[in-house]
């Protein structure tokens, strides 16, 4: 019983490991098969991407303050690492909201590359 | 029409007034779970589910015939017995919610307030991620009620021979006399 419990333990503290912000850079670079560029990050995650909305319409063009739901006006946490420790800690909540966010404002999924370029962007950010 | 079958008033108004509103919310709701853009309808399909689910549970109580909880309240006898008609491949005939049908009800209602209370929750921003989690465990588990519930509709059709579907739109079913349980 002890054994099993101890074991329980170890396998919840290694499916909990938290993530850090580099972890998902290195993880969609790997994807993308080539290095990420902040610059190109930038320019996605501020203009349109054929859609109605571009991540800044939400986030602003500056993530390292609190953004704005842009249908229900309700507040966002800052999305920058820098100025919010909680985010790109979670693989489940990162891609859950890659999937959701880049259907709103790309119609699409993004591509590793994408999300490895918006990733280099927002650590770029002090 | 079969000589043999009787026209029985089954569902009254309210209660199908209540099943496809309650069902076109669901799928609205469901529809619009992941998109930002269209998270305005998605609470509002919300708040429709909650109010229509306050209503029925009134119903449950207020209203009469089949529609009335004390009418189909499941006992672990019943469900067993019926389950077992079930596999003998001779099911018990209900007129109303067979036993079966009567714990998924439910489960349906008690999975659809504990997402409208956690959707709540998560929209006014308290109760954190583990809100957004039982939000979504409880949707899926609509979700599932409502499979079961539409397998259910077309065994139940087929083998008991009639329209389940018509019965929920007219209120009416035709009753063949077969092994009557209630």
């Amino acid at each position: 019983m002890r054994k099993l419990f101890i074991i329980a333990a170890l396998l919840a503290a290694a499916g909990a490991r938290a993530e850090t912000p580099r972890d998902f850079l290195t993880r969609f670079e790997k994807e993308a098969g080539s290095a990420a560029s902040a610059e190109r990050g930038a320019r996605f995650f501020n203009s349109k991407q054929g859609g109605e909305w571009s991540c800044a319409s939400c986030h602003t063009d500056k993530p390292t303050q609190a953004g704005r739901h842009a249908r229900t006006d309700k507040p966002i946490a800052a999305l920058a690492p820098v100025a919010n420790a909680e985010r790109f800690t979670d693989a489940a909540k990162v891609d859950k909201w890659f999937r959701r966010n880049c259907n709103d404002t790309v119609n699409r999924l993004c591509s590793a590359q994408e999300k490895a370029d918006v990733m280099a962007w927002l650590l770029t950010l002090k | 029409m079969n000589a043999d079958s009787t026209p029985v008033r089954v569902w009254d108004l309210p209660t199908r007034i209540f099943h496809w509103s309650l069902a076109t919310s669901f799928v609205i709701a469901f529809a619009t779970a992941e998109s930002e853009k269209l998270r305005d309808i998605h609470v509002l399909a919300g708040y429709a589910m909650a109010g229509l689910i306050a209503f029925r549970i009134l119903w449950g109580f207020v209203g009469g015939g089949h529609a009335r909880f004390a009418d189909f309240l499941p006992t672990p006898t019943t469900v067993i017995d019926y389950l077992k008609s079930l596999l003998g491949g001779k099911p018990q005939h209900y007129v109303g919610h067979n036993p079966a049908g009567a714990v998924a009800v439910f489960l349906l209602l008690g999975f659809g307030i504990t997402a409208a209370a956690s959707g709540y929750a998560t929209y006014n921003e308290f109760g954190g991620d583990f809100m957004e989690e039982v939000h979504e465990a409880a949707a899926n588990g609509m979700m599932a009620m409502v499979g079961i519930h539409l397998a259910g509709v077309v065994v139940s059709s087929w083998l008991h021979g009639e329209n389940l579907v018509k019965a929920m739109i007219t209120g009416r079913k035709h009753i063949r006399h077969e092994n009557p349980a209630g």
